[in-house]
């Protein structure tokens, strides 16, 4: 296993120093780095200034030697060899690359998970039911996404999401007939993608009316928008939803322990609401994550106590609950500031913001600044999430497809196991193992920045050093970005495998 | 609307109807909670408020006259943090600010000027005194500069982006007592002697000389004491390198400094914050004593690259002010749009036109050059590139003055004849000139630029049709191009600066700087020689007009339009002014306020 980890390794190191020579000369022959200062009136003055800094009076591959030089620096630690060379504006390449790594990691970590989860519940889900209603809405509408160009589907999330709900927001008020109209729609798409008898289906309509137009008078009724809350009410009622779920996919509703165990969890965070509340007066980032993490301790804690024939599922029932218990109280506490953030004189009333990453100068405790985050976010969270969707979702779906029709899984029905269990543990997670490759190779690409995105939400991660100086000729940042996502990927290439041989009993790794 | 659909269910759904129409409104929402919405009128919450301004460029330096910050962006933040004795308003007139100080001219020959502090400081309190402003004239005059660039000896201190033309005229200034007043004596008279002085040039000496590792004594020691440099026999002074070195590095910065002192301001407002390529935020300089207080407290300035995004964010209230570098239909109709804004336009300072290159065969001929321009369809090229982004767009008639300059501009089309001229598109005129020629032209021009592309097609089928055979030169790299001359005319892009009277020589003169085209006359240089040494306006602008007529009368070329400029503005915001020259809307952002 060793061994063949450090021959990876070598290879790896091998092949970049290989690439990155490449790289390093296709930039640096693509054009004339000085092109820009041809006619500019200090000509004289600054071209041989970047000759000189650039030393661009040396062939292109004596300067690759002295760049590796510069990189091979970045291996001695503690030491202040590393250098990665300047750019032709002479600033340090370093520099430069953790700032970018910053907005490349903030922009794209929200929406590649969400499109990881998303995608393969939608996966799993039209798998088991191919060919329904569901399948092909979610064929459809994962197609569509995809199909997109990235920057109009961000114009259009801009011109919906956040210009015209934020004029609505001036006056959030619509007609019963408006309401009636939109519950109707959402009525016929729950009716469209709903699956069974069409008794079912039509009953699923209708449900799906009602509680859409349900949601959206309450909504509205309570001004829910411009003062949102969950309070109580809500917690319990959403808390009661993940308990119940959470116990069907996990252990089945038969196994009444971890159900009560789920629900006595959502009890617990009822109790602990109030008190939380002062703790949340002068929170961090760090109060909600203790918050999360006790709250899934008390659950499995809970779930361990609660006993019976299985108390694994019981924990793992009741933690989860705890930790979705966790995040609705955290929700609310957010929701709490929402009317403060709304008044706030740079918000003016308009919360969906169209660009960059935070409101400038918006000052405010943990809760308005994690808002503002939160609403500079979401249009580019969305964005990528719903480009992203179709490559997981299919993936999923093909391969869960697969397994439903292996020999085994008939094994496992014959037998007489309940559906739940021939899905969630014979299928679900072996239909997984494929999609570790992918998912490997997403968090690989992730960091090399999704240029188009961010240009459209005025965002200057890595996929902007990169064009910027390709445009500029100027290969020092472009073998920055070469270097860290060449590494990501190499390092979560050699990930993949080993984690495929770990879920796979079948792929053993060659001593 | 509902109950045709459910046939089964109907009565579910006549519940659920009638479960809504007891609520007895007809409209869901609004004012049911008895809290406010947060929307709208919260904006005018704090006294004086904020704005914030969108930009294309992000923010790389505190000091624009430095060659490498001299960036659009950098010297628009500058309007905010620093002020001379002058500033420009949008008809590019000079005015004077003497919140700062007051200068008069007290002699012409030689000429000499009095210059009067008007106890203005730094945002640290330190007053901006005899230091300051030795530093920054040292800076602009080039005074002890003994650098060489053909023989490669000496060094020039100061990496300055402007030329040192103006003040490179004047002696060391001379201080009065009190060090409040000092006067300016020039070797020779200089028409631009009112901009000598430029706000983008002066910077705190006392963090200048901290930078540099010695105190403000020491620098102005140095300052006074070194001589004026020599290229014929240049001597090293290591305290001047140190004091170059600061004053060219220390205010780049792309962030926020550790040292705020980089940060010192002398305008209405200070830089409170940098985030880097995101934005940047200037707020009220609380020890600012001049005439242009800020009305706001706060103006952010963010950077947003596309133009799409940038009206966007306009629209979804983000931003107050945006003015797109590029302005064609697309982006000025979608500002049009939108209710709550203003749109504010106006004609930029920037100009195309033809030039005809005079170093060439076929432009010798004077009768060749005539017959060409007579082909050039301007009058279409307006209607078809200009008119749909402005109606009120028209063909430009002066090399020397644009039309938002109003009178001087007036004065030199009644003089130049160029409407009479070239006014209409004239093919047997030019047919006759050529009296059966068939010259060749080769057309040197931008190819990555849309208009010029489509100026460069029309022109071509026009003047085809006089027998020219017009050749495509089109090409990215036309800049490097230029001064080769290996082309007949080329069709490219000036800025007109708007002030000053520098572009004279460097376009016009016999071997100017600019003088791609060769062009000579001695009329001309005598013109511009006296122009540029000119000290009264009004006899100026006859000696430029009188060069305008001389181009016309050579068949130098053509201008062709000014580009339409505009700003969108929030209906919220007042006291925005449309302003062609670089500075943008900027120019006067002591005067905007939010309604």
């Amino acid at each position: 296993m060793i061994s063949y980890i450090l021959r990876r390794l070598i290879t790896a190191v091998l092949i970049l120093l290989g690439a990155s020579f490449i790289v390093y000369i296709m930039t640096a022959a693509s054009g004339d780095p000085l092109w820009d200062l041809y006619g500019h009136p200090n000509a004289a003055q600054l071209i041989p200034d970047r000759i000189d800094s650039l030393n661009l009076d040396q062939p292109p591959i004596l300067r690759y030697f002295t760049w590796l030089g510069g990189a091979l620096g970045c291996l001695v630690p503690f030491s202040d060899m590393c250098s990665l060379g300047v750019t032709r504006d002479g600033l340090e390449v370093t520099q430069l690359l953790l700032f970018a790594m910053g907005q490349t990691i903030m922009l794209v970590t929200a929406g590649t998970i969400l499109a990881i989860v998303i995608g393969i519940t939608l996966g799993i889900v039209s798998a088991l039911r191919q060919y329904s209603g569901l399948d092909y809405g979610v064929t459809f509408f994962t197609f569509l996404c995809f199909s997109l160009p990235s920057f109009w589907l961000a114009v259009l999330l801009k011109e919906i999401v956040a210009i015209s709900f934020n004029d609505f927001l001036q006056d959030p008020v619509m007609s019963v007939g408006t309401i009636l109209a939109i519950g109707v729609v959402a009525g016929f798409i729950w009716y469209l993608v709903s699956f069974g008898r069409m008794k079912t289906r039509i009953l699923m309509g209708v449900l799906g009316f009602l509680v859409t137009s349900g949601i959206v008078y309450f909504v509205l009724a309570t001004n829910w928008l411009t003062a949102p809350f969950l309070g109580i009410p809500l917690i319990l009622l959403t808390g009661v939803l993940v308990a119940v779920i959470a116990t069907i996919l996990i252990s089945g509703l038969r196994n009444k322990r971890a159900l009560y165990s789920g629900l006595a969890t959502v009890l617990v965070g009822l109790i602990v609401y109030f008190p939380v509340q002062s703790f949340f007066r002068g929170a961090g980032l760090w109060t909600v994550i203790i918050l999360c993490l006790v709250m899934i301790v008390i659950g499995a804690a809970i779930g361990y106590f609660a006993g019976g024939y299985d108390r694994g599922q019981g924990m793992r029932v009741a933690g989860i609950t705890g930790f979705f218990v966790a995040l609705l109280i955290i929700l609310d506490r957010f929701m709490q500031s929402w009317p403060d953030y709304l008044d706030s004189g740079r918000i003016r009333g308009r919360p969906i913001a169209t660009a960059s990453a935070s409101t400038p100068g918006l000052t405010g405790d943990f809760w308005i600044i994690g808002i503002d985050r939160f609403t500079h976010l979401l249009l580019p969270t969305i964005a990528l999430t719903l480009l992203a969707l179709a490559s997981y979702s299919r993936y999923s779906r093909a391969s869960m497809l697969e397994i439903m029709g292996q020999d085994y899984i008939r094994t496992a029905r014959a037998k007489g196991l309940s559906e739940r269990t021939v899905v969630m543990r014979h299928a679900f997670r072996n239909a997984l193992i494929p999609l570790a490759t992918l998912v490997a190779y997403d968090i690989g690409a992730l960091i090399g920045g999704a240029i188009i995105t961010e240009s459209v939400f005025a965002f200057t991660g890595m996929g902007q050093l990169f064009v910027t100086a390709v445009r500029n000729v100027d290969p020092n940042p472009v073998m920055g970005v070469f270097l860290i996502t060449g590494i990501v990927a190499m390092v979560f290439n050699l990930i993949a495998d080993l984690v495929y041989s770990v879920l796979d009993p079948r792929v053993r790794v060659k001593a | 609307m509902g109950k045709y659909t459910f046939k089964g269910k109907a009565a579910v759904s006549v519940a659920a109807i009638a479960a809504l129409a007891l609520t007895g409104c007809a409209n869901v929402g609004g004012g049911g909670g008895g809290e406010e919405t947060g929307g709208g009128d919260n904006g005018g919450g704090q006294e004086g408020g904020v704005l914030t301004i969108a930009e294309t460029n992000a923010f790389t330096g505190a000091n624009p006259a430095y060659t490498k910050a001299n960036l659009d962006i950098n010297g628009k933040v500058a309007t905010g943090t620093r002020e001379g004795f002058i500033y420009v308003n949008p008809s590019q007139e000079i005015q004077r600010n003497e919140g700062f100080g007051t200068f008069e001219k007290t002699s012409d020959d030689p000429l000499t000027v009095e210059y009067t502090l008007n106890d203005p400081q730094w945002s640290d309190g330190n007053k901006i005194d005899k230091a300051d402003v030795m530093l920054w004239w040292a800076t602009s005059s080039g005074y002890y500069d003994d650098g060489d660039a053909e023989a490669k000896t000496g060094k020039d201190y100061f990496t300055i982006a402007g030329s040192t033309d103006i003040l490179g005229h004047t002696d060391i200034p001379e201080f009065s007592e009190d060090g409040k007043s000092f006067t300016l004596t020039y070797d020779e008279p200089q028409a631009d002697w009112e901009i000598a002085l430029d706000q983008d040039y002066l910077h705190p000496a006392h963090v200048v000389a901290e930078e540099a590792g010695m105190t403000e004594d020491e620098l102005l020691t140095v300052l006074e004491d070194s001589p004026e440099g020599d290229p014929e026999s240049p001597k090293e002074n290591a305290d001047l390198a140190k004091i170059g070195k600061a004053w060219d590095t220390a205010f780049n910065f792309t962030a926020t400094p550790e040292n705020d002192k980089l940060l010192l301001s002398n305008g209405p407002y200070k830089i409170q914050d940098i985030v880097e390529n995101s934005s940047l935020t200037m707020v009220k300089n609380d020890q600012y004593n001049g005439e242009h207080e800020g009305k706001l407290d706060e103006i952010t300035v963010r950077f947003i690259g596309d133009s799409t995004a940038q009206i966007q964010a306009l629209r979804n209230g983000e931003v107050d002010i945006m003015a797109p570098v590029s302005v064609n239909k697309d982006t000025i109709d979608q500002v049009k749009e939108i209710d709550s804004v203003n749109v504010l336009q106006g004609q930029d300072l920037s100009y195309d036109h033809v030039d005809l290159n005079f170093g060439t065969e076929t432009f010798k001929d004077k009768n060749v050059r005539e017959a060409f321009l007579k082909t050039i369809p301007r009058q279409q090229i307006v209607d078809q590139l200009i008119k749909p982004v402005t109606d009120d767009a028209s063909v430009l008639n002066s090399q020397m003055y644009v039309s938002s300059q109003g009178e001087p501009y007036e004065k030199a089309t009644e003089t130049n004849e160029a409407e009479t001229l070239y006014g209409e598109v004239d093919i047997d005129g030019a047919k006759q000139l050529l009296g059966g020629k068939t010259p060749t032209v080769r057309i040197l021009y931008n190819n990555e630029n849309p208009a010029r592309v489509d100026s460069f097609q029309l022109i071509k089928e026009s003047a085809e049709k006089a027998g020219f055979k017009v050749e495509d030169l089109g090409d990215p790299s036309w800049s490097e191009k230029l001064p080769d001359g290996d082309y007949e005319a080329s069709l490219f892009g000036w800025v007109s600066p708007g002030v000053g009277t520098e572009v004279l020589s460097q376009i016009f003169k016999t071997g100017g700087g600019g003088n791609y085209n060769d062009y000579s006359n001695a009329d001309v240089d005598k013109l511009v020689d006296e122009a540029r040494s000119n000290l009264d306006n009004d006899s100026r602008v006859d000696q430029m007009v009188e060069i305008d007529k001389h181009t016309f009368e050579d068949a130098y070329g053509l201008p062709l339009f000014q580009n339409p400029g505009f700003f969108g503005v929030s209906e919220d915001i007042e006291g925005v002014e449309y302003q062609p020259n670089q500075d943008g809307a900027f120019w006067n952002l002591w005067e905007w306020s939010r309604k």
